[in-house]
């Protein structure tokens, strides 16, 4: 178990000098500067020649790049150059928001996912069943963005209900953080909820199907108590699988959705940073965030093969 | 302004500023009320407070609250002093003397000495962006606490104007603050509001600073300076980056103020009796300009024919979604130097004239190439609908379209791949006739012309501008400088759209400017 | 976006075979949603072919003068703030997403293939190969594309290649867990015994029966590249600003979307509509082709 642990980790240590190649090559071949977004549109060619000296971006690429890994080895991930303040700072701010936001999207996926997935395989075939799927192929189909504007309209601008958007801390006020999260985290886990529900569906019709349910119906055990104690048991486990898998994707899919609703999270952050070319805050902020998925994977893939011993030996 | 004017309006302002100390109590109160949370929606994201590498609005309008500068601008955009009680300058207009107002504290309780100021100067010298505004400058001398001399190399006519700049100003910081690097300015200052919270992407929130030691030389505010007071307990300036987002904040009293009110919106938001509407009638020049070294805008023919098939009515409705003025001019109406010479050239809407020039120039189906972005969406609007008109004279337009590092990147530093670059002047316009045409004069020269060397006519009339003591001789100089970018069609100018803001009903005491202040707005229960 | 995987199984094996016998087909044709899959991606494609006839007006057309009228039989889809004509732009607009699309796809088909056989046949190019996707799918997948498409500047171009560098990675993935599992079964040993070179086996014997679970996931990321090129053109570095896109339409309307909603609804429909066949067409060859993958993704 130990051993397999410390491989997988081995693993991942090429992989995030991999990322940081990677997105070095592309932020070299970006144009445009972060002066240009510093000095604003009133800027005068003189004002942006001396802004890029002040940055240190007339330096020459390598050695930007060994002062990027000098730091780096040092825990250093530099500084933002439109925020001003240490990367690993800001990331390590922004980082709860894009979580609890992930986990909010998470808890209604597994809810909503869920039930709805249940409910349209106990009802195979009928009107509930069909109405549910094809709500979860709307959620797979429908553009996220679009659903999150559409949602501002409807939810704060008709019946105002909810806020605009913007962050509450829960710490600070957990009805706020509610309220002000729930537009972005059902935008968010809109898609996942759809994907989840056809998935926890087509599981279950099979576990349905099987003998053992078919004898525990036959011994008389009510039907909740067959799905409950027999069928959901079983569906569980693909659903576990597919949930660090979700989280993911959760927590890095939301540059849009961030912007959207205005939230100061780590997808905002680093889509602003590409976008104003903000490098040591694109560097620093990606090597942060593959770190990060990196590691739930390996948790993920370490609990599977926990619970699956079979997977170690592969 | 000359030299003479400028003393004697600042000794003015000095026994107007010691009777209004005399008098005291008898201030017209600044605030019907204190306290509560002022919340604006702003458009733009935010980055680094530190105002001296810094020059966009969004930055401005939420650090011109902490930090606070020896001179700024005045309501009509003139100099004026502020942090300074009193500007003596030396017969030979070499030496300027400041005197600080006394009992100015930094938000970290330190009082303010003329050390501060002149580490403040040796940081924006260093890397201020507009350093260069500090260029005729030999050294400065602080002989005691409350005094700050500047010695220049030679006299400039303009150096007030220069220092008192509002775009990226050279604001007064603690001088243990000298050494910070660029963008790493602790956000310490002596104004009226202090940081107490940044959250980039997200909101910047201020509180009032209790110590505060107003500029009680004046009444109330008057541009940047003036007599501020923090009304409210605390201000939040909310980044609401989605117009619809930022609208509906509004309407459901989210926010209080919100910047940029859509054309379409005002009309509906008419009705809504929780909301006052205010408008800056003059607020940003929207224009472009040809490079001058990439055929074929190169030949002034070319250009010329260009310049007569533009309508610009139809373009400014489009970008402006019908609110706007038409402006041949590169300052505001009501501006001291605004004219209207060389409106013969603008927004002919005559075809015909220009197929007739393209056919003088030999126009032979060269790509004109207009650069713009998208995230600017009324400079892509303007270069959408120019192309539509170019094409009906049977110019070949290709828009080129970048995002805004990118676009604006490519006009600073190439001389290829571009024949018109979109933008609009907010401050450059606010700032002044010598200020606005700099673009256009060495050694900016963001029209790309050979070698680097703007039009000798121009130059000529521009050096006047910026350098005679004579407020006439400067104007008819601006004048006869703009008659000479129509002629020469260096720079096109578009029209003047009106900044459109919106606030709750119960927001007091707000006035619009070229930023959002915030000092001196109350909320009424 | 999300993660395409699905597992292997081995009835992948015989699927292209039963699929090109004629009873696949068949039972394509029973299937419910595969049909109205197929029927609303025909639409679609019907209206992207026949964008210039059906649309009598030029999607660039402006007219200043009729901007934000509201659909009427005039302008069967209002028009936007410039005046320009909604149906003719959506029309235009579906073109441009199923070229777009179609690209990525292609893409994925010849990268995915070569890069997933090549690392699930030679062991030797395993390990790098794997390393290489492991590090491009450890990014993720909208920041990168994100990234790819501001160094190249925003064209279709642009949109097709980084979308496609986001999801070879992971089709090449499936197709190497295919290649291995073929790899393993007797009849491929058998013609290695028999003296076939390495690149025979691979294409008579080990490719073809790869080709489910290739069939399906290309359906998918057909859908899913419609989707991120929406979200690419909304940030304005997907399709070029003056090409009708509907992630463009969507983020030019937004401004108005108070007054104007069907600036910003109408283009959010046409991708739903669209994405929703390919995602009822993928199930459909899902459920036939490989009836025991478990949906994943």
């Amino acid at each position: 178990m130990l051993a397999y642990t410390l491989r997988r980790i081995a693993q991942a240590v090429p992989i995030l000098l991999l990322v940081s190649l990677i997105s070095f090559g592309i932020m070299q071949l970006v144009p445009g500067d972060p002066a240009a977004v510093l000095a604003g549109p009133n800027a005068t060619p003189d004002e942006l020649i001396k802004l890029r000296q002040t940055l240190g971006l007339d330096k020459s690429l390598l050695s930007q790049i060994m002062i990027f890994y000098g730091n780096l080895f040092q825990g250093d991930l530099g500084y933002s150059i439109i925020l001003g303040e240490p990367v690993l700072k800001v990331v390590l701010e922004r980082s709860p928001i894009s979580i609890s936001l992930a986990l909010y999207s998470l808890a209604l996926t597994v809810i909503l996912g869920l039930s709805i997935g249940v409910i349209a395989a106990m009802k195979h075939n009928r009107w509930i069943d069909q109405a549910a799927m094809t709500f979860a192929l709307i959620g797979v189909s429908v553009p996220n963005f679009w659903l999150g504007l559409v949602m501002i309209v409807l939810f704060s601008v008709h019946l105002g209900w909810l806020p605009t958007g913007g962050y509450v801390p829960f710490f600070e006020d957990p009805v706020g953080w509610f309220l002000a999260a729930t537009m972005p985290a059902l935008s968010l886990a809109m898609m996942q909820i759809g994907l989840l529900a056809r998935l926890t569906r087509s599981t279950m019709l099979e576990v349905l199907g099987q003998d053992y349910i078919r004898t525990a119906r036959a011994k008389g055990a009510s039907e909740p108590r067959v799905i409950i104690k027999h069928a959901m048991s079983n569906v569980l486990i693909p659903v576990v699988t597919v949930l660090g898998m979700i989280l993911s994707v959760l927590l890095s899919g939301s540059v849009i959705v961030e912007t959207i609703f205005a939230v100061p999270g780590i997808g905002a952050l680093l889509g602003n940073a590409i976008l104003g070319r903000d490098y040591p805050m694109i560097q620093g902020g990606l090597i942060f965030v593959a770190a990060v998925l990196l590691i739930l994977n390996i948790v993920v893939d370490v609990l599977y093969a926990w619970l699956d011993p079979r997977v170690r030996v592969q | 302004m000359t030299h003479r004017n400028s003393k004697n309006r600042l000794r003015g302002l000095l026994v107007a500023g010691a009777m209004a100390v005399a008098a005291g109590p008898a201030h017209a109160e600044l605030c019907g009320q204190v306290g509560g949370d002022l919340v604006l929606g702003m458009e733009a994201k935010l980055g680094t407070l530190d105002q001296h590498v810094n020059a966009a609005n969004a930055t401005r309008n939420v650090a011109m609250n902490i930090f606070e500068t020896l001179m700024t601008r005045d309501e009509n955009m003139a100099p004026i002093l502020d942090l300074a009680e009193s500007l003596d300058v030396s017969e030979d207009k070499l030496s300027y003397t400041f005197k600080l107002r006394p009992g100015v504290k930094f938000h970290n309780g330190k009082p303010l000495t003329s050390a501060d100021v002149a580490a403040s100067f040796d940081r924006y010298n260093r890397i201020g962006v507009d350093r260069s505004a500090l260029g005729s400058v030999d050294r400065w001398e602080t002989p005691d606490d409350a005094t700050f001399v500047i010695f220049l190399k030679e006299p400039q006519a303009s150096f007030l104007e220069s220092i008192s700049a509002s775009t990226v100003p050279i604001v007064i910081v603690p001088s243990e603050q000298a050494s910070a690097e660029a963008t790493r300015l602790e956000p310490i200052g002596t104004g009226p509001f202090q940081l107490e919270e940044f959250v980039a992407d997200s909101h910047v929130k201020l509180k009032r600073y209790e110590d505060y030691k107003p500029n009680e030389t004046l009444d109330a505010m008057s541009g940047f300076a003036g007599r501020k007071q923090a009304c409210v307990d605390t201000v939040t300036f909310r980044t609401l980056a989605e117009p619809g987002a930022r609208l509906a904040a509004l309407e459901t009293g989210e926010v209080h103020i919100v910047e940029d009110v859509p054309t379409l919106s005002k009309e509906r938001l008419v009705g809504n009796e929780d909301i006052v509407q205010t408008q800056l009638k003059h607020a940003a020049l929207w224009l472009n300009y040809p490079n001058l070294s990439e055929p074929p805008t190169d030949n002034l023919k070319v250009r010329q024919a260009i310049q007569a098939a533009m309508n610009l009515d139809e373009i400014m409705d489009a970008m402006s979604d019908g609110s706007y003025s038409l402006n041949p001019s590169f300052q505001f109406p009501g501006q001291t130097y605004y004219t209207e010479a060389g409106s013969q050239y603008y927004n002919q809407n005559d075809p015909e004239k220009a197929k007739a020039l393209l056919k003088e120039a030999g126009y032979n189906g060269e790509a004109v190439k207009l650069l713009t972005t998208r995230d600017i969406p009324r400079l892509y609007t303007a270069a959408v609908v120019m192309s539509e008109q170019l094409k009906a004279v049977g110019i070949n337009a290709e828009l080129v379209v970048l995002d805004w590092p990118t676009a604006l990147g490519m006009s600073v530093n190439e001389t290829e791949g571009w024949n018109f670059f979109f933008t609009g002047w907010i401050t450059v316009t606010a700032q002044g006739g010598a200020q606005s045409l700099r673009n256009l004069a060495d050694p900016s020269n963001v029209h790309k012309p050979k070698d680097n060397k703007s039009d000798a006519e121009f130059m000529k009339q521009f050096q006047i501008l910026s350098t005679s003591p004579d407020l006439e001789e400067r104007k008819a100089a601006f004048a006869k400088a703009q008659e000479r970018v129509f002629e020469q069609v260096m720079a096109i100018p578009f029209g003047v759209t009106p900044k459109n803001q919106a606030t709750r009903a119960n927001v007091k005491g707000y006035v619009p400017f070229f930023n959002t202040r915030v000092s001196n707005v109350w909320l009424a229960e | 976006m999300s993660h395409l995987e699905i597992s292997n199984n081995p009835s992948a094996l015989t699927s292209l075979r039963r699929f090109l016998g004629g009873r696949r087909v068949r039972r394509l044709i029973r299937h419910r949603s595969f049909m109205i899959g197929l029927w609303l991606c025909l639409f679609v494609t019907a209206i992207a072919i026949f964008a210039p006839i059906i649309s009598s007006v030029d999607p660039n057309k402006m007219a200043i003068r009729s901007r934000f009228q509201p659909p009427s039989l005039e302008f069967l889809l209002g028009t936007d703030n410039l005046g320009r004509d909604l149906f003719s732009r959506v029309a235009w607009g579906a073109r441009l997403s199923l070229a777009i699309g179609l690209g990525v796809v292609l893409l994925n088909a010849v990268f995915g293939v070569l890069l997933g056989a090549l690392a699930g046949y030679f062991r030797r190019l395993d390990g790098i190969l794997m390393r290489l996707s492991d590090a491009l799918m450890a990014f993720p997948s909208v920041l990168l594309a994100i990234g790819i498409a501001a160094a190249m500047g925003a064209s279709a171009m642009t949109a097709v290649i980084s979308l496609a560098v986001v999801y070879i990675p992971r089709t090449a993935r499936i197709l190497r867990a295919s290649v291995l599992q073929v790899n393993e079964l007797e009849f491929v040993n058998a013609a290695r015994a028999a003296g076939a070179g390495d690149f025979h086996i691979l294409r008579r014997h080990i490719l073809p029966n790869c080709m489910a679970p290739l069939v399906v996931q290309l359906s998918f990321v057909f859908a899913y590249a419609i989707l991120s090129e929406a979200v690419l053109s909304f940030l304005g570095l997907g399709a070029a600003p003056t090409d009708p896109s509907w992630g463009i339409m969507i983020s030019e309307g937004r401004s108005y979307i108070r007054e104007a909603p069907w600036m910003t609804i109408i283009p959010g429909m046409a991708i739903a509509i669209t994405v929703l066949g390919l995602n009822l067409l993928g199930d459909g060859l899902r459920d036939v082709l490989d009836p025991r993958v478990k949906m994943e993704h």
